[in-house]
């Protein structure tokens, strides 16, 4: 019995002594097994964790307060057991005496007080009707001291009422797609299976011309190219090879149709289809049968499409041309872009309407309109070859023309102007949202104002680059000065246009050249030679006055450089000496910083290699800012002395130089 | 239990003692009440507390917000919890908001001892008020010098209606409900008096506890008072009972009449602890000289004894016990004595106390016949025996220091109230195992009711019938307790 006895007891201290934020849930089982079967043990569980609540570290108090809630939820007796130090056991955990604050490891305490509170709260839900000290307790934190309860059954209640509001919400939605699929499903099927035959007939068109061009190249148009039979034949069995169609000015209307086709067929009716499904897999209707039939149908019709799709790749015209025209598709692929996010983000229930408006009416995306007549044009070509032709490139010809004439403008989100017009919901895309800044408001609405706004397209303001002529002055030691200055360059002057030797090209002398050769002719004035030679003089006088300043400059510069040399070599010869002094004083110094060193390595090593211990958490941490400063102190002390006898001279120094030492 | 209902049933066991004996039992049991929640309309710490003395049912609070409730505590005014809680709300409130109300936190307030009909309220606005219960409007008021630390009334007078205050001021005041002014002024005390109560033997006598640390008795139909309490003069123990005594008394005449001669001049008290045997001699050393220096002291006592101390400091509590024959007094020192009210002297029982409430008057209330007193001890409530000074229980609940406390000893239950704003009720636990259903319990508590105070109404049950119950009462369903079930629950 009694080493039963010590059982409970050594597995509670074993489970507390831990740094670890959870109980050791294999002690934890064992403790409880050991309690569930034996009441005195289970008293002699609660005696010592009380007596371990009241151990003056957090850590233990923490991992203590756990057990004790595993126990309180399970055991009658140890709740009647706890209930009766109810005001202790809380002034323990919560520290909501002024004169008791929990102990030491203060981000332990904080947890220690909240986990406190939350089970407070839970034990007073479940078990408050039966003991009165619970509901006093709870009372008297929450009226009294005013604690904030984390309130979790409230919350919980909450969070099931609307997430079951927001699977009523999707539900209807559903049921509401659904509807409107079994209206529109005829339309569909037409909508899709037209595209499946204008493919098939494009591919039979390029079919049958292949056929054509290789039985009787003729009447091909591109017949002397393959004269020769040799050439024939290479060429016959590099198609043979490939199974791959030729694109030329003759089929490329037919290609374009098909590559238009092809990406209606990937992006639009695949998708869509995909999506209709996970509808109907989704929904709940009363009569199966309809909903099974349909998506028996959708299932056939994706497979169809999937068929179609790979006949085409197979042809190689989707692919291949892609690659050829790279430029053309890509704008084309920005366009189709927008008409995407614009069908995405209005919903699919809306979408096959305006799919089938886009086919009738050709109404907002650009690539629609495209599409249409390309696809007649396709049809037609099968007919007359090189009519419609023409007019095809007429046509693109004027889209060039206009291509050109057009401002470039970068893209953004202003450009698409499809789904300008009305409101967005934005948590709406089929994700669910979980923001950790709080709910997420389902039925947030960006109005259409709002959009229009954002939208506006965004000017920056380019600075033009100008650029700065260098200063280009003749430099002493050769060469010309290439700072680059606005207006005055800080050795030269003013910036002034110059020759390639540095030279000014003065616009007076510019002017004065050529006048001199237009004046040489002898029928000039006298005023003009005496207005000459005035002018000749007055730059010799500036020669000469720039010649003293430029000497004057020199000199200047020369005595700087003396002053600084001489500063320089007083500076030197202190260091020197601080230096000799430091070396003097250096023996019994370095060896303390030595033994310093070796000592904090040494501890380090020793905390590193001890196990965590529930004291090391109650030991403060040491940080580096802490080590430089006892460093420092240490030294400034030490030095203090040291420092003391070279005072004098060097306070006079360090007036005169205050950021040189 | 049912051993002394059929010793009774057999006439071996007394009525009176059989009473006790359950009481005691109850009273040795009393914790926290699960289904008995007083709901406290009060804002601030709850001052006093007291049950009606005609019929136990009606409890008065006063609180520190001015403001007097009044509770039934017989009936609960709704359940909850499946009908486990009753909530016993207040009767009626009087608080700031009434026009005539007090303005001060009010100290003290209790029922007029005849009847339920009255209620009288001290305050710190120097107010004493009496108040019709039933219009709760005040009926007279009486203006005091300084703060009304307590009041009190004579439940045994029968020829006055004197409310003595004690108050700030250093004279205790009677006020006279029929004439409605001062009957007389008490003065002696050098300091506010904090505790005041009437004798429960006599209608004439007062007792009062003062800031100055003296405990006073005053005979009101004389001037000035009569005896101060010391603290040095005591006997050790208890009086011996009146029989026991006379017989030790001629065993030890020879030995006592050398030494009481000395003592009754000189009365030092650490003299007679080292004479080793004063429980015999004090009797009767000290009746005879006692009655001689009345004679001599009143009404102007001698200097040196009017200035006497019981305790160190204010003496913040008064009770004295049913039988009138011990008074209990609390001190700021953090200490309890047991004074005999004959002898005067200090019994020298040594209360296990932790700590007192120094600041504020605090409430002792005491049971009969197990001789308990509970006692506020900061946050808990403590009951002590009385003879021995051991604790037997522990009450703790509130979070903050408890004030006051209030026994009824009809229902044994205890109320405390203390500065969590929150009124407890501490009753006995359910009989005797908590297996027991609801229904079995009333009816239990219904039959020992009637055993205990009205026997006559059992004449002829025989235990047989209550046999009966219980099997019938066994068949039914035990799990029906409330809501959630209050279990073991192992799984995980």
């Amino acid at each position: 019995m009694e080493e039963e006895r010590g059982k409970v007891r050594t597995l509670i201290e074993k489970a507390t002594n831990s740094t670890e934020p959870e109980v050791d849930p294999r002690l934890l089982k064992a403790i409880k097994s050991v309690v569930r079967y034996s009441d005195s043990e289970l008293r002699l569980a609660a005696q010592t964790l009380m007596d371990l609540m009241k151990r003056d570290h957090s850590q233990v108090r923490y991992l203590t307060l756990l057990i004790i809630d595993e126990l309180f939820m399970r055991s009658k007796l140890f709740r009647t057991l706890l209930v009766e130090n109810m005001d202790q056991f809380l002034s323990l955990s919560v520290g909501f005496r002024r004169n008791l604050p929990l102990p030491s490891p203060q981000a332990v305490a904080s947890i220690l007080r909240s986990k406190a509170i939350e089970f407070l709260e839970k034990w007073n839900a479940s078990f408050g009707v039966h003991y009165r000290q619970i509901r006093l307790g709870f009372d008297y934190l929450k009226t009294t001291l005013r604690y904030q309860f984390p309130n979790l059954q409230a919350n919980a209640a909450r969070v099931q009422q609307e997430r079951q509001e927001r699977e009523m919400k999707t539900k209807e939605i559903l049921l509401n797609k659904f509807e409107m699929l079994r209206q529109n499903f005829s339309l569909i099927k037409e909508e899709i299976q037209s595209t499946i035959d204008e493919i098939l007939e494009c591919l039979d068109i390029i079919r049958v011309k292949e056929e054509n061009m290789l039985l009787d190249p003729i009447d091909d148009e591109d017949f002397e190219e393959f004269h020769s039979s040799e050439l024939r034949q290479i060429r016959l069995d590099s198609l043979k090879e490939g199974e791959k169609v030729h694109e030329n000015n003759d089929n490329k209307v037919v290609f374009d149709a098909l590559r238009e086709l092809y990406k209606l067929l990937e992006t639009k009716h695949l998708v869509s289809v995909q999506e209709w499904i996970s509808v109907l897999i989704r929904v709940e209707v009363p009569d199966n049968r309809v909903r099974d039939s349909m998506l028996k149908e959708f299932i056939d019709i994706r497979n169809r499409l999937q068929a179609v799709k790979k006949k085409c790749e197979e042809s190689g015209c989707a692919l291949v041309n892609n690659a050829k025209h790279h430029k053309e598709d890509e704008l084309e692929e920005d366009f189709w872009e927008d008409g995407k996010i614009g069908s995405s983000v209005n919903g699919s229930s809306s979408a096959p309407s305006k799919h089938n408006n886009n086919l009738t009416v050709a109404s907002t995306s650009g690539e629609v309109t495209d599409k249409a007549p390309k696809g007649c044009s396709g049809k037609f070509h099968g007919n007359e070859s090189l009519g419609h032709d023409k007019g095809k490139n007429d046509s693109t010809a004027l889209r060039s023309k206009l291509l050109a004439e057009a401002p470039v403008i970068e893209w953004g989100s202003f450009s698409d102007d499809s789904s300008v017009k009305r409101d967005v919901l934005i948590n709406q895309r089929g994700m669910e949202f979980e923001n950790h800044w709080g709910r997420v408001d389902y039925d947030a609405v960006i109005p259409a104002e709002k959009i229009a706004e954002l939208n506006l397209k965004a000017t920056l303001y380019k600075e033009e680059q100008v650029e700065i002529q260098p200063c280009r002055a003749p430099l002493r030691k050769g060469g010309l000065c290439q700072r680059r200055d606005l207006e005055v360059c800080p050795f030269h002057g003013p910036i002034i246009p110059r020759d390639n030797e540095g030279n000014l090209i003065n616009q007076n002398s510019s002017i004065d050249e050529t006048p001199k050769n237009e004046n040489s002719p002898m029928d000039e004035s006298f005023l003009d030679l005496k207005s000459d030679l005035g002018e000749q003089l007055v730059k010799q006088a500036m020669k000469n006055v720039q010649e003293r300043n430029k000497e004057e400059a020199r000199k200047r510069k020369i005595d700087k450089q003396l002053l600084n040399r001489a500063k320089l070599a007083k500076v030197r010869e202190h260091n020197e000496a601080v230096l000799r002094d430091a070396a003097l004083a250096s023996t019994s110094r370095s060896e303390a910083i030595g033994e310093e060193a070796e000592y904090t390595n040494g501890k380090r090593s020793s905390t590193r290699n001890k196990k965590q211990t529930l004291a090391s958490m109650l030991r403060k941490k040491v940080t580096a800012k802490d080590r430089l400063a006892q460093r420092l102190l240490n030294t400034r002390s030490r030095d203090s002395t040291t420092r003391q006898l070279t005072m004098g001279e060097d306070e006079s120094y360090r007036e005169a130089f205050p950021n040189q030492w | 239990m049912w051993k002394e209902i059929g010793g009774r049933e057999a006439g071996q066991i007394r009525p009176n003692s059989f009473a006790n004996r359950v009481k005691s039992h109850r009273v040795s049991t009393l914790q926290l009440s699960n289904n008995k929640d007083i709901i406290s309309p009060h804002k601030g710490s709850i001052n006093s507390l007291q049950v009606d003395l005609t019929e136990g049912r009606y409890l008065i609070s006063s609180a520190s917000d001015a403001s007097v409730a009044v509770y039934d505590v017989q009936r609960a005014t709704d359940y909850e919890g499946a009908g486990l809680i009753g909530k016993h709300k207040s009767v009626f409130v009087v608080d700031k908001q009434h026009g005539h109300g007090h303005k001060f936190a009010i100290s003290s307030a209790m029922w007029y001892p005849i009847d339920t009909g009255l209620f009288i309220t001290g305050s710190y606005d120097h107010y004493v008020k009496v108040w019709d219960t039933n219009s709760t409007q005040v009926v007279m008021n009486f203006k005091m010098p300084g703060k009304v630390y307590r009041t009190a009334m004579s439940s045994l007078a029968t020829s006055h209606m004197l409310i003595a205050a004690g108050t700030e001021d250093v004279q205790v005041r009677l006020c006279d409900i029929a004439s409605g002014a001062f009957a007389h002024t008490l003065s002696g005390h050098r300091d506010g008096i904090m505790a005041v109560e009437w004798s429960s033997s006599s209608e004439w006598v007062l007792v009062t506890g003062g800031c100055d640390g003296a405990i006073r008795f005053w005979d009101i139909r004389r001037a000035g008072c009569f005896r101060v309490l010391d603290q040095s003069q005591s006997q050790l123990g208890r009086r011996p009972p009146l029989l026991r005594r006379s017989a030790m008394s001629k065993v030890s005449t020879s030995k006592s009449l050398s030494v009481g001669q000395n003592l009754s001049g000189k009365p030092r008290a650490p003299q007679r602890k080292s004479n080793g045997n004063g429980v015999k001699q004090a009797p009767i050393g000290r009746i005879p000289g006692k009655g001689s220096v009345r004679q001599r002291l009143h009404p102007g006592m001698l200097s040196s004894q009017d200035r006497a101390t019981a305790h160190y400091g204010a003496v913040t509590g008064l009770k004295v016990t049913e039988d009138g024959m011990y008074l209990l007094s609390a001190g700021s020192d953090s200490r309890i004595r047991l004074w005999d009210v004959e002898s005067g002297c200090n019994t020298l029982v040594n209360f296990e106390t932790v700590r007192l409430q120094t600041s504020k008057a605090i409430q002792l209330a005491t049971t009969q016949d197990p001789a308990v007193v509970f006692v506020p001890c900061m946050t808990t409530v403590k009951a002590f025996d009385v003879c021995s000074g051991k604790t037997c229980l522990t009450f703790r609940g509130h979070y903050e220091c408890v004030n006051c406390c209030w026994f009824s000893s009809q229902e044994q239950e205890l109320y405390t109230g203390g500065n969590d704003r929150q009124i407890l009720v501490w009753s006995p636990s359910r009989f005797t195992a908590d297996e027991m259903v609801d229904h079995f319990n009333s009816i239990a508590v219904y039959f020992t009711y009637n055993i205990i105070f009205h026997p006559h109404v059992l004449k002829d049950v025989k235990p047989i019938i209550i046999n009966q119950h219980l099997s019938s009462l066994n068949g039914m369903d035990m799990q029906d307790a409330g809501p959630t079930q209050d279990q073991d629950n192992w799984s995980d």
